[in-house]
């Protein structure tokens, strides 16, 4: 409530999850953080390489990292867990690396090598899979809000924006250097003479955030999109809240808000570019090959409609700016001649989001609004039929549009100039109260009086074609000097791992978070990263090699009293699968997985009761919708829900930590959904084929398939005696004459296979793919 | 610093997952030793009801979002001075301090063809758009100065519903079942019901978690008899079958569970299983409409073709604050309107577009009210009639309106509010509230106040920050309160 005469003290202009002046009074860490301001806070420190402590129980050690964990439990004297059995130790790693379970083979194989170096043939396979960049990929997709669609009401398409997931998929496969990473996603259009299309698509980092096409307001956009970068960027990379610095200096951390917007500058020329010609490759051709047939069918119709177009598109285009607000207005209607570098901008965005649906849409409603003197044009009535008409003969030629895929690279750039729009300080964070303005800069507490150093990049003709802000901020942040870069993303790694990181809180290493649970680990990790040039791979290996990763996960009561947050990792922590997790494995056992890298993304078809429209085209092709779920299409409106169900990342804001919940809703995702009963016909199949007729045999290979194990003696004898019992629930229900059986899909012959008894079978696998066992890895 | 460590020592639940979920945020109402003490060892159930703040006026919220944004100038917000200013330009002192588009012409005032009377001891005045509605003018709490922010639905409809113009924030309903938790384990907490051919605008953002845990975010009930997402079991799977395979389930887990005696969070999954199976049963009878009678059917206009679809969903609304549901999110459809698909967003001719839906919701809405008074559930149950924004008083297109977000009428009823009520006003021509306005923050606030929750102690820990309802705005409008 506020007085309309009082001081308006929010004009919001903007999003208001960032204005955290309040309720950042309220976190428990506050007042004890503003007292000991004046002391420099321990991640703004310089990364030091500690050297491995001492410990009396030598022989546990494997990596570096064990003498790092060791030395607290015996300081605590507690004793680490014995190791996981081979078996345990393969599905828990090839989860965690590759993103679902392994193949019995693969299980066989490792239980029984004997030679020494197993472990480390086993983890050099699964981080040259290419499948490690495609789970390593979703977890970063994750920080970077990736969606293929703009989100909010109209929820545009970003038709090329797969080629920024394709990027981080291969920049994880390839190992490119974490620095590197960085660097190219900050600044990819201004390095390598903004020419290396791979580095373009990498900006897709930037180009990810959600927006309104149909914005009315441009000057509040641009406001809004510099916002999510700059916040996006100082969350993922930084570990920073930043972004509440953004109405007030920060409560916590020496953030001041002046120099919250010198980092808002870094950003202030920054613009969305959508027409950025990608390397033909087979995708391309293929796309462009149907592209031209589309064309050539339709050539006449689009000629006929532009025609028509032509002759009221001044008044349309007029008409079309005139939707924007005030201050939008002034940019838009400015001569070129006059553009200042904000007008650029707005123009530019203009132009982006302005197609002939527009003109179209005027050409309607000057054709119909027949009680509007100011719009109602007579001689347009003809011309609207007409076009309405080669409208609707357009749509017969609808199948013949590529059905996905581009040709085109999304970019964030420059727009040719080194000159960029001036950013003020704003009053409570409303870009309608700008106060000084600022020139790029970095936070003095983290950068210790380093500032940038800011040339614009110039093309091979000598000219500018960008301010080069970006690039100095990427190699301030990509730098080894930096004191958060490298905590910030190890931590991610072993949050990843151990579920918690050794700061918990994985976003926040300012004052509001917590202090690293074991500095001298965090402080090895970090320098170790950066001394083996910053390689992602290297940082995986020392983890999986690990006799803390080894661990088993059984209970072990005495630890409940010791350590029962287990933050000592005395004990493997066991870990509810995540959302791809879940769906992918369940793809692996029933042997459907389409394993195919990369490429546009997939519709796999909803339920029907999700009425998405134009929204949800269901790809064609059906071998597409058993893709990897980092495939399937993330439309920022319509969730897939088996996914969300399991908590996936909402790609509304970067999201840095997965939650687990456990709901009645994922219980009847997994036991109700035709989909997955259908998988659970297919592995009941697979199994029958790969097991023979043996049903003893048969339960054997099904939860080798589903747990890497053997079922014991008890679980055998309780499967035995359900499929005996279970077979006159079946036969009650075929006597009823209501429902058909549900058969194992797959088998090859399957004379004398007892229907009844296959069918109770097909309810045994899918019972136990819905255990606990299979969802968690221990 | 120890002591506020040890406290979020406490209330933080770790990965490692000792629990039934990894909840990073406080609990409404401070620190209750024994919930805090559940979480720490893991056992918290995230649904459990917890207990309001202070006394509650009302158990269960219905949210009426009329999508579209309805010009309440031609409903509820009588400005005899448009009528005759009309056809004139706006006077510019009205115009001051807000950003216009020009589209369509800013400028000639524009007055409908309505005809206004007042109603009940209140006086309320209700144009000919509503005439059932304006029969319960006495249960009604209008807010006639309100105010957003927006010139597109999208960004607006999500302020409407969490609070920020960007996505990410948890909505109105998701704070309220993470507050309050579950009154009916058999049924989600949290529930949108919405017709017509679509998704709703903006699609499943306006019912999200944000950055709570997914556990409460809404439920989108789909229309027919089957509510919910995967609620029958597979076609080939009887139901009997299904109940011998729960039980085979449950030997299992329990069989494995023995290895690991105490996590919470294993013997949680477990529930979620005979859960889902009551739940099977639980949310197709709690949109089975069949033994309602057809009076009742009547009252909601189920009877008539123009309000069968709201009508409906309104029913459904009763029957779900009936059984427990906090929050009941209900989304006004798009109506085909002369071969087109219209939501109340009437840039041009107005007068058929709300002549429409006016129909379309006026007699449901009324009989929703009559009915939940009738059943002794008005008192503990709130209505919100409210919009991502209103109309302007200047004419679009000759025949429309544009948006305003500057001054427009919502109203509020039931559930502790004070009924027979006006608060705020428009200027003259009802373009801009005037006086002490009420921004989304406020209603919020408000509505979270009558549901017994303090909307600053309703709080969350995400990524460092303590993040709540009301972002860093909000009052609550005691006035509205009874």
């Amino acid at each position: 409530m506020k007085k309309v005469h009082g001081i308006l003290l929010f004009s919001l202009g903007l999003a208001a999850s960032t204005a955290a002046a309040l309720a950042a009074d309220e976190a428990p860490a506050a007042k004890a953080a503003t007292a000991s301001a004046a002391k420099t806070w321990w991640s703004y420190e310089p990364v030091q390489a500690p050297a491995a402590p001492a410990v009396k129980n030598r022989q546990w050690l494997r990596t570096p990292i064990d003498a790092f964990v060791l030395a607290r439990l015996e300081e605590q004297k507690l004793k680490p867990s014995r190791d996981a059995d081979r078996a345990t130790y393969i599905r828990r790693a090839t989860l965690d690396t590759l993103g679902y379970i392994p193949r019995p083979e693969e299980v066989q194989d490792f239980v029984n090598d004997r030679s020494p170096d197993a472990y480390e043939k086993l983890v050099d396979r699964l981080l040259s899979s290419p499948h490690y960049g495609e789970r390593q990929a979703r977890r970063w997709l994750d920080y970077a809000r990736y969606a293929d669609s703009t989100g909010f009401q109209n929820d545009q398409t970003r038709p090329n924006i797969w080629r920024y997931r394709d990027y981080v998929i291969n920049a994880f496969n390839s190992d490119k250097p974490y620095d590197q990473f960085v660097r190219e996603q900050i600044a990819g259009d201004e390095l390598y003479n903004g020419s290396n299309k791979d580095a373009l698509a990498a900006t897709g980092f930037l180009a990810n955030y959600p927006d309104n096409y149909n914005s009315r307001d441009l000057i509040q956009r641009k406001y809004q999109i510099t916002t999510d970068m700059v916040d996006t960027v100082g969350e993922v990379m930084l570990g920073q809240t930043i972004g509440c610095a953004r109405c007030h200096n920060h409560k916590f951390d020496k953030i001041s808000q002046q120099e919250y917007f010198q980092l808002q500058a870094f950003f202030a020329n920054t613009s969305e570019l959508n027409d950025i010609p990608a390397g033909l490759g087979p995708q391309e051709l293929v796309y462009q090959a149907q592209q031209a047939k589309y064309q050539e069918a339709t050539k006449e119709i689009r000629a006929q409609q532009k025609e028509i177009l032509d002759s009221v598109r001044d008044k349309g285009l007029q008409y079309h700016k005139e939707r924007y607000l005030t201050d939008s207005r002034e940019a838009i209607f400015k001569p070129k001649e006059q553009w200042t570098a904000l007008d650029r901008w707005v123009n530019h965005r203009l132009d982006n989001v302005t197609t002939d649906a527009d003109i179209a849409a005027y050409l309607k409603l000057s054709a119909e609004e027949k009680d509007s003197p100011e719009l109602y044009v007579a001689e347009n009535v003809e011309k609207w039929a007409k076009f309405k008409k080669l409208s609707e003969d357009l749509k017969q030629y609808e199948d013949l549009k590529p059905e996905g895929g581009s040709d085109k690279i999304t970019a964030v750039g420059e727009l040719g100039h080194a000159d960029a729009p001036p950013t003020f300080v704003l009053f409570g964070g409303s870009h309608e109260r700008p106060l000084d303005q600022v020139q790029p800069g970095f936070p003095a507490a983290i950068a210790r009086g380093e500032q940038p150093v800011i040339a614009p990049p110039l093309t091979a003709l000598g000219n500018a074609y960008s301010s080069g802000r970006r690039i100095a901020l990427a190699n301030w942040i990509a730098s080894a000097s930096n004191p958060l870069t490298a905590r910030v993303y190890v931590n991610r790694v072993w949050n990843d791992y151990f579920g918690r990181g050794i700061v918990r809180t994985v976003s926040d290493f300012g004052r509001a978070g917590e202090k690293p649970s074991n500095p001298e680990l965090l402080d090895y990790l970090a320098s170790d990263f950066v001394s083996h040039g910053w390689s992602v791979k290297h940082l995986h290996r020392q983890i999986l090699l690990s006799s803390v990763y080894r661990q088993a996960s059984d209970y072990r009561p005495e630890l409940q009293k010791a350590d029962p947050e287990n933050k000592l990792l005395a004990v493997f922590p066991r870990k509810r699968l995540d959302a791809e997790q879940i769906r992918d494995s369940l793809l692996v056992a029933a042997g459907q997985l389409n394993e195919t890298i990369g490429g546009p993304s997939v519709f796999a078809p909803l339920p029907d009761a999700i009425k998405a429209g134009n929204l949800w085209k269901v790809s064609k092709d059906q071998s597409q919708w058993n893709r990897r779920s980092l495939y399937i299409f993330t439309r920022r409106s319509v969730a897939y829900p088996m996914l969300q169900t399991f908590d996936m990342a909402s790609p509304q804001q970067a999201h840095l930590k997965r939650d687990v919940t456990t709901t009645p809703l994922q219980a009847l995702t997994l036991y109700n959904n035709e989909l997955v009963f259908q998988w659970s016909q297919q592995l009941a199949g697979r199994i029958i084929r790969e097991a023979g007729r043996d049903e003893s045999r048969q339960l054997d290979r099904l939860y080798e398939v589903l747990f890497a194990r053997k079922p014991d003696a008890q679980e055998k004898a309780t499967l035995l005696s359900f499929l005996g019992e279970h077979e006159s629930f079946i036969k009650n229900k075929v006597v009823d004459g209501k429902l058909a059986l549900a058969e194992p899909i797959g088998v090859k012959d399957a004379k004398g296979l007892d229907p009844i008894r296959a069918s109770a079978f097909v309810d045994l696998v899918h019972t136990v793919a819905n255990s606990n066992d299979f969802s968690y890895r221990f | 610093m120890s002591k506020h460590t040890t406290r979020r020592e406490l209330l933080i639940k770790g990965g490692l997952g000792l629990g039934g979920l990894a909840l990073n945020g406080l609990i409404p109402g401070g620190l209750n030793a024994a919930y805090a003490s559940e979480l720490a060892n893991g056992s918290a159930d995230p649904l459990a009801p917890k207990p309001p703040h202070f006394a509650a006026k009302a158990k269960s919220v219905i949210w009426l979002h009329q999508d579209g944004a309805p010009s309440t100038l031609d409903l509820y917000d009588y400005k005899p001075q448009l009528e005759k200013l009309a056809g004139q330009e706006v006077p510019a002192s009205f115009l001051k301090g807000i950003k216009t588009s020009t589209q369509g012409g800013v400028g000639k005032l524009y007055a409908s063809k309505r005809s206004w009377k007042q109603y009940g001891e209140s006086g309320a005045w209700f144009s000919d758009l509503l005439p059932n509605l304006a029969q319960h003018a006495d249960k009604l709490t209008f807010i006639k100065s309100s105010v957003t922010v927006g010139a597109t639905h999208d960004i607006s409809i999500l302020k409407l519903n969490t609070g920020d113009l960007n996505p990410g924030r948890p909505t109105l309903g998701a704070w309220t079942a993470y507050a309050l938790g579950s009154g009916n384990r058999d049924l989600p907490p949290y529930v949108v019901l919405y017709s017509g051919k679509k998704e709703p605008s903006g699609g499943s953002v306006n019912w999200s978690s944000g950055f709570l845990p997914a556990v409460y975010q809404g439920v989108a009930f789909r229309s027919g008899p089957s509510p919910i997402l995967y609620l029958q079991p597979p076609e080939l799977v009887a139901l009997a079958q299904q109940r011998d395979n729960l039980d085979l389930l449950k030997r299992l887990n329990q069989h494995r569970a023995a290895r690991y005696p105490q996590d919470t969070e294993l013997q949680a999954r477990l529930n979620s299983y005979e859960l889902a199976y009551r739940m099977q049963a639980a949310a197709p009878e709690s949109v089975d409409l069949s033994k309602e009678s057809d009076a009742t059917k009547a009252l909601y206009g189920l009877d008539e073709e123009a309000t069968r679809d709201y009508g409906t969903n309104l029913l459904r609304a009763r029957r779900l604050v009936e059984r427990g549901v906090r929050f009941v999110q209900v989304v006004t459809g798009a109506v085909d309107i002369d071969g087109e698909d219209q939501n109340w967003d009437a840039h041009k001719n107005l007068e058929r577009n709300h002549a429409v839906h006016a129909r379309a919701v006026d007699k449901p809405i009324a009989g929703l009210l009559a009915d939940l008074k009738s059943r002794g559930l008005l008192d503990s149950t709130l209505v919100v009639w409210t919009s991502e924004f209103s109309r302007t008083p200047y004419g679009q297109s000759g025949n429309g309106r544009d948006h305003n977000p500057w001054g427009y009428t919502q109203w509020i009823a039931g559930g502790g509010a004070k009924a027979g009520f006006t608060f705020g006003e428009t200027d003259e021509i009802g373009l801009k509230s005037q006086g002490v306005t009420v921004d989304t923050y406020d209603l919020h606030a408000t509505v979270l106040a009558l549901l017994g929750l303090d909307h600053l102690k309703v709080t969350f820990l995400n990524n460092g920050r303590s993040e709540r309802p009301t972002v860093v705005y909000g009052e609550v409008i005691k006035d509205l309160i009874a």
